[in-house]
Formats: C-alpha cells, sequence, structure tokens
C-alpha cells in the first residue's frame, strides 16, 4: 500500500499529537517532568523489521495492549528490566533506588502505565481526528526486545506486508530513559480515516 | 465512616486509591480486580460507594456498574478511567455511574468527588459558616 507524502505528513502530526497528550498524562502520573518525543514515522518492511528486531537479546519489560474501533490497532510500550524500577519509585512516591528488584509492584506499574499512555493516544485521536478507538486491557510481558517486537507485528503481518511505525523517545526527570513506544496501526483502516477527515492524495 | 469498595485491576492503583481514601477518613470495605468479583463483594460487603475502572479483563467496568445498579438502585458508582471519550462518559452516565473521574487524577477531585456524592461538601460549607 502507497501512502503519500502530504499523507504521512499528516500521520506525523496525528502521531505527535497523540504522543504529546500521553506525554502530558506520564507527567501527572508520575509527578515529574516526563517528555515522550516523537523520533520516528515510517513505512517499514515487515520481514526486514522483524529480522533486525530478532537480533535484539536485551530483556525487557513491556505491555502490549489492542485497541478496538474504526481503527485496528496495536501498541507496545518496553523498557529495560532496571528502567521499570525508577517507574515504580516513581509511581509509588517512593525514594529512588528503593525497588532492587522486579515484582508484583513492578509489574503492576508497567501495566498501569501502559493503560494511561494508551487510553490518552486514543483520547487524541478520537476528539482530533474522529476516529473511534478504545484500548482492551494492558497485557505485561517479560522477554527479549525482538520477541516482544515480533509478538507485536504478527497479527499485523498476516494482512499486510509493510508496517506504519511510530517510535519515540523518554526523558523523564532530565534523565534519559531507555523507553521504547511503538503504535503500529492496521494500515487500511487507518488510510480509511485519513480519508474520512479529508485528507485523499 | 463511610465504606468504599475499591474496583481496578492494577494492584498499585488499588493500592494508591486505598491509601487515599484511609488518609481522608473512608473506610475500605475491600478490593475487586474485575467487575465480576466487584458484583460479588458489592453483595458481601454492601459498601457505601464503590470506585470502579472501565477496562478490566474478563468483566469490564461498565458491566460491573450494570450488575451492581441491577441488584441495588441506590448504589453510587464513582468511574475512574484513563479514556476521556465522550462516548464512555455517556455510556457510564446512562447506565447509572454517580460520577466520572479521569486518571491520572489529582488527589482532591478523587475526594471532592466522594464528599459530594455522601453530601459532606455541604455539610462542610455550613460547618464553616457557623
Amino acid at each position: 500500500m502507497n501512502i503519500t507524502q502530504d499523507r504521512m505528513k499528516v500521520i506525523e502530526i496525528m502521531s505527535r499529537l497523540s504522543i504529546d497528550r500521553a506525554s502530558r498524562a506520564l507527567s501527572k502520573t508520575l509527578k515529574t517532568g516526563a517528555m515522550i518525543s516523537l523520533s520516528n514515522v515510517y513505512i517499514a518492511d515487515l520481514s526486514e523489521t522483524t529480522e533486525k528486531m530478532n537480533d535484539d537479546f536485551r530483556e525487557m519489560t513491556g505491555v502490549m495492549v489492542d485497541f478496538k474501533g474504526n481503527i485496528r490497532c496495536k501498541f507496545l510500550f518496553m523498557l529495560p528490566v532496571n528502567g521499570s524500577f525508577i517507574l515504580t519509585d516513581l509511581f509509588l512516591r517512593q525514594p529512588a533506588g528503593t525497588t532492587k528488584e522486579y515484582n508484583e509492584f513492578t509489574e503492576s506499574v508497567i501495566q498501569e502505565l501502559g493503560n494511561i499512555l494508551a487510553s490518552h493516544i486514543s483520547n487524541a485521536l478520537v476528539s482530533d481526528f474522529d476516529a473511534t478507538l478504545v484500548p482492551e486491557p494492558p497485557h505485561v510481558h517479560n522477554d527479549y526486545a525482538g520477541v516482544m517486537f515480533a509478538n507485536l507485528v504478527m497479527e499485523q503481518g498476516m494482512s499486510d506486508d509493510k508496517l506504519l511505525l511510530m517510535e519515540t523517545k523518554f526523558v523523564l526527570s532530565k534523565n534519559e530513559l531507555e523507553c521504547y513506544l511503538f503504535l503500529v496501526p492496521e494500515m487500511t483502516s487507518f488510510v480509511k480515516l485519513l480519508d474520512n477527515i479529508g485528507v485523499k492524495t | 465512616m463511610k465504606k468504599i469498595l475499591v474496583v481496578d485491576d492494577a494492584k498499585v492503583i488499588r493500592m494508591v486509591i486505598k491509601r487515599l481514601l484511609t488518609q481522608h477518613g473512608y473506610q475500605v470495605a475491600g478490593e475487586a480486580g474485575n467487575g465480576r468479583e466487584a458484583f460479588e463483594k458489592y453483595k458481601e460487603l454492601r459498601p457505601d460507594a464503590v470506585t470502579m475502572d472501565i477496562i478490566m479483563p474478563e468483566v469490564d467496568g461498565i458491566q460491573g456498574l450494570k450488575d451492581i445498579l441491577a441488584f441495588d438502585k441506590q448504589a453510587k458508582v464513582i468511574m475512574i478511567s484513563a479514556i476521556d471519550q465522550r462516548d464512555s462518559l455517556t455510556e457510564a452516565i446512562r447506565n447509572g455511574a454517580t460520577d466520572y473521574v479521569v486518571k491520572p487524577f489529582e488527589d482532591d477531585r478523587m475526594i471532592s468527588t466522594l464528599k459530594n456524592i455522601f453530601g459532606e461538601n455541604q455539610r462542610d460549607a455550613v460547618d464553616s459558616r457557623q
């Protein structure tokens, strides 16, 4: 499927606006300056990207969310396991360094952050672009980065050999935290949404 | 002391809400992780109010709300969700929710919502005038 340059520009704006909304929600949740910035929006070849990611053997914790509505979409927020300790301390208002191992609280914090980020991204797409989009309950996973990414794109790959990927970068409390947020909309339904809002070229 | 049932699939959110309620003089009657558990706990504990998440596994908060209100028309159920969308809000209100709080919320917002449904805001105002 071809996406014209004009459409890519609109997609980039939509992504930026929804990521901004999620960023504000994250700051409020963690009561600290949190900034998520969009680092890249692109169309990727499914097999090439999966092959590249398969070589990533970093151990990560992540949360995956499916959306229901007129855009089918998947969301993955993942970060190295020790990064989740920092988020747990911030979320629970504990002194930094309190969380030293992955436990039920860490898992629950990652689950809730996934829920808040996914919900606020969908809120922006609904209010600004007339989409209908509601997240399903989040699922937390612990695995290699490559495996998690493969799980994210597997279903989408059955209907399309190209992926629309939105990648982001996180800065928390002035420290860059290595987090990854991928939003993978199913292309056909996303193009239909662009048609509906009048971006036809 | 008013008793509240706290419903959310995230353990840390239940923890945060429970801590907040206790600090403000409410008693936490119990907790539940989805709409079905919420209904069971409601029948057993008969709390004065429920804080209910919407997106939860197995049985969601809207179904939990419907079940509780079918059992007790007077039940006070506050929906708490990160979904800030008109359709979600109207669905909750149409099905009898007492109020709707968007996550992440400020502590004051949650407490004033509870005070409001228990008529404690008016009482506070009268007390301060006397």
